[in-house]
């Protein structure tokens, strides 16, 4: 009682009154709705009435072919963009850390500047270099690679490129940060006692530096798979989904649920779900390959 | 405490009118400010902030009406026009009109977010196409005045009354038609050896073999279409055979539809034949008429004035009625796409008001109609308006061609469909069709069948 009472008599009011502002808000602006929505994902408006479903609308995804198309393309930009970006981060950010490197700040800030472009910029910006007059048709042309401009955005194929493409400029500088500041953190008894040991560059990487990031790996895992499953001004603003939805993402799809078709915020609802069911899953699968101590 | 209660309480208050104040506001940027029809701009949105719906509007204070449509050039414009002429005509009225300039999507979004949110941030008369009409009709009963005593819909065109009513009663007033013609380039099409005279009631096959010659003896491609969203040119030919995605009783009719068939089979042959150039959005598409890369396009009357853009190719378009479909009877040389019609909210504050000036505009002024037909292209929906001169005008830009006097031809042969309301759905569906199609991937039938059952999905049917 006395040790609690040192830190003076108001210090749990205090305490609450000060952190009830933004719990308020929070409760208001993300408990609230997440569970109005979640409501909402047993319902079905018809005549501007909500009526109660029951799982009628979980049950609709399974036989819908545009959501099962938007989740397969969600996930073979999962399955391709993430590890690529990862493995380019931890490159960037080892080479970002040798001793040997000049001009660090320089390097850092320009890695690190697409991360604060705003999303929608620069997605039309990706969209204008590969459209038919843009700067990547052109250039292939002068080389000689192409007689005529390609439609990049048409083929299902080269859609998808470009956005995997605009995903990594965008993000991988995010990740560099990461990995930077953690291996910083890496003891350099570490390094030493390899170097002792007669490891060469290789080995010290995969054996003694990638080994301790492995938290930081699994953090930025995650998060990308998150941001991944959440995809959508890119595609938004890039593709719209086409062509033939084989950009289309969930939370696209989810958009047009919502805003686009005739409102149906009950089924999008429920397909917000499935994304957060997905994610939980997603997570205890990556916990489980980092292993216990991740 | 009790103090530090109520400044958190104040502040949250705050906080709150702050978030409330943004949903009202957020539309300024985005307002065209042009001075002619909207009076006195910096009155409005500072009433419009302190206007609450309670409150009782003073007399001698001029009460806003508040407007959403999509187009600057278009109907933003035209409904500027209607302000200025209420405001000349209705001095007494004393209203300001606030046209508010968003994009289409922009609208249908905000809209839909704010009928579905209980109807805050609603404007008070909002522009809907009517191949939306029955989506927000059904969606969102009762949201829309029921307008059916307020008109004469004798006076408008039928197809029109029809797509905006539904169960006997009008909702909205018909705003613009989408009489559908074919532009084209007459200089290119003389270079490949043919004549205004050959442009005539022609057949897609035809139009295909002197599409060929063009793209063969000038370079230039024949035909424009979006290139993820073919489907204007679908539309057109569909309804030139007087069928639709849904069929008079607002079924699917997709699969089994020989002019959408015939429509897919005209639009993969153009493809094949190298004269089609699928431009890569709507700026695209004006951008390659304007800049000469592509010789024709085919659409509603408001799309000239994209064209009229390019002032060095001034007298060198023409216009024509649409090819049709040879291998269909049904199928005639005039068809419409798009058209919007304007609704009043039912439970808008100033919704008299509104129904005023709709009627006060928009009915009985021929003059007005004029206007917006010489300065917007905008082709109306009421009939009295048709008798009147400006129909009779030669047009420079298309070489003296009485263009008004062939949308006012081709309106009457219109054949009246049941657009069923889920256009946005159907669209998506045979966009995707098409893509598999163009990539070689599906049949035509087979992209049909797709197509049909993906729209089945959509609407839960």
């Amino acid at each position: 009682m006395k040790r609690h009472k040192k830190t003076g008599p108001n210090y749990n009011r205090y305490g609450w009154a000060f952190i009830a502002m933004a719990f308020l808000l929070y409760l208001l602006f993300t408990i609230y709705p997440a569970v109005e929505s979640l409501a909402l994902a047993f319902q079905s408006m018809e005549g501007g009435k909500y009526t109660f479903v029951g799982l009628k609308n979980f049950k609709r995804m399974f036989g819908d072919a545009v959501f099962l198309q938007s989740l397969k393309n969600t996930f073979l930009y999962m399955v391709i963009q993430v590890p690529i970006m990862l493995m380019l981060a931890l490159i960037l950010a080892v080479l970002l850390n040798s001793r040997f490197l000049k001009w660090k700040g320089f390097f850092r800030t320009s890695i690190f500047l697409p991360c604060v472009t705003s999303l929608v910029a620069y997605s039309i910006l990706f969209k204008m270099m590969f459209s038919l007059d843009g700067i990547i048709n052109q250039v292939l042309m002068r080389l000689g690679i192409l007689e005529q401009p390609f439609q990049f955005l048409q083929n299902s194929t080269w859609a998808r490129a470009v956005i995997i493409i605009a995903m990594l400029w965008r993000w991988t500088g995010y990740n560099v940060i990461f990995y930077l500041s953690a291996l910083q953190n890496i003891p350099k008894e570490t390094f030493e006692a390899a170097k002792v040991d007669g490891a060469n560059a290789a080995q010290t990487l995969f054996r003694v530096t990638i080994p301790q990031l492995k938290p930081i790996v699994l953090l930025t895992a995650i998060m990308s798979t998150n941001g991944t499953l959440q995809l959508f001004d890119e595609t938004m603003n890039i593709t719209q989904g086409g062509p033939a939805n084989s950009t289309l993402t969930v939370s696209h799809y989810i958009y047009n649920q919502s805003f686009v078709y005739a409102p149906n915020f009950g089924y999008a609802s429920a397909i917000s779900y499935m994304v957060v069911f997905l994610m939980i899953i997603l997570a205890i699968i990556q916990f489980s390959v980092a292993g216990k101590e991740g | 405490m009790k103090r530090k209660l109520t400044a958190t309480i104040t502040a949250a208050a705050l906080a709150l009118t702050m978030l409330t104040g943004c949903g009202n506001s957020g539309n300024a940027p985005q307002e065209t400010n042009e001075p002619a029809a909207q009076q006195e701009t910096t009155q409005d949105t500072a009433s419009e902030e302190t206007e609450a719906p309670a409150a009782p509007a003073q007399d001698g204070e001029a009460k806003t009406i508040t407007v959403w449509a999509w187009d600057d050039n278009f109907n933003v414009a035209v409904m500027k026009e209607a302000a200025r002429v209420y405001g000349e005509t209705h001095p007494e009225a004393n209203v300001n009109v606030d046209v508010v300039s968003l994009s289409k999507e922009d609208v249908y979004v905000k809209l839909q977010t704010a009928l579905a949110g209980g109807g805050n941030g609603l404007p008070d008369i909002v522009l809907l196409e009517d191949y939306v009409s029955g989506k927000y009709l059904n969606t969102f009963p009762g949201s829309f005045a029921d307008l059916t005593d307020k008109f004469d819909y004798s006076q408008y065109l039928s197809f029109k009354v029809d797509a905006v009513s539904q169960d006997g009663k009008t909702y909205a007033l018909p705003f613009d038609t989408g009489a559908t013609a074919l532009y084209y380039r007459l200089d290119l099409i003389e270079q490949a050896g043919y004549t205004e005279e050959d442009m005539q009631d022609l057949t897609w096959d035809e139009f295909i073999e002197i599409g060929k010659d063009v793209t063969e003896k000038t370079g230039v491609q024949m035909i424009v279409e979006i290139a993820n969203n073919k489907t204007t040119l679908v539309r057109a030919m569909m309804q030139s055979c007087g069928l639709w995605y849904f069929d008079k009783d607002g079924n699917i009719n997709i699969k089994n539809n020989e002019a959408l068939k015939a429509s897919f089979d005209i639009i993969l042959k153009m493809k094949e034949a190298g004269i089609l150039y699928e431009a890569e959005s709507t700026e695209g598409r004006a951008g390659a008429l304007n800049n000469g890369t592509v010789a024709s396009v085919v659409n509603a009357p408001w799309f000239i004035s994209s064209i009229r853009q390019a002032e060095d190719q001034k007298g060198l378009w023409r216009a024509a009625r649409i090819p049709r479909i040879s291998t269909l009877d049904s199928s005639i040389n005039a068809s419409n796409v798009g058209g919007s019609s304007w609704y009043v909210l039912e439970n808008s504050p100033v919704k008299d008001e509104a129904i005023a000036f709709l009627q006060g505009v928009w009915e009985g002024n021929t003059d007005f109609y004029d206007t917006i037909m010489r300065n917007q292209g905008a082709m109306g929906s009421y009939i009295p308006a048709y008798d009147t001169g400006v129909y009779e005008e030669e047009d420079e830009f298309f070489g003296g061609q009485k263009l008004n006097g062939l949308f006012a031809e081709v309106l009457p042969d219109v054949i009246p469909v049941n657009y069923g309301g889920y256009v946005a759905e159907a669209n998506d569906a045979i966009t995707t069709a098409l893509a598999n199609l163009f990539e070689g991937k599906v049949s035509i039938d087979e992209a049909l069948e797709q197509a049909e059952a993906q729209l089945a999905n959509q609407l839960g049917r």
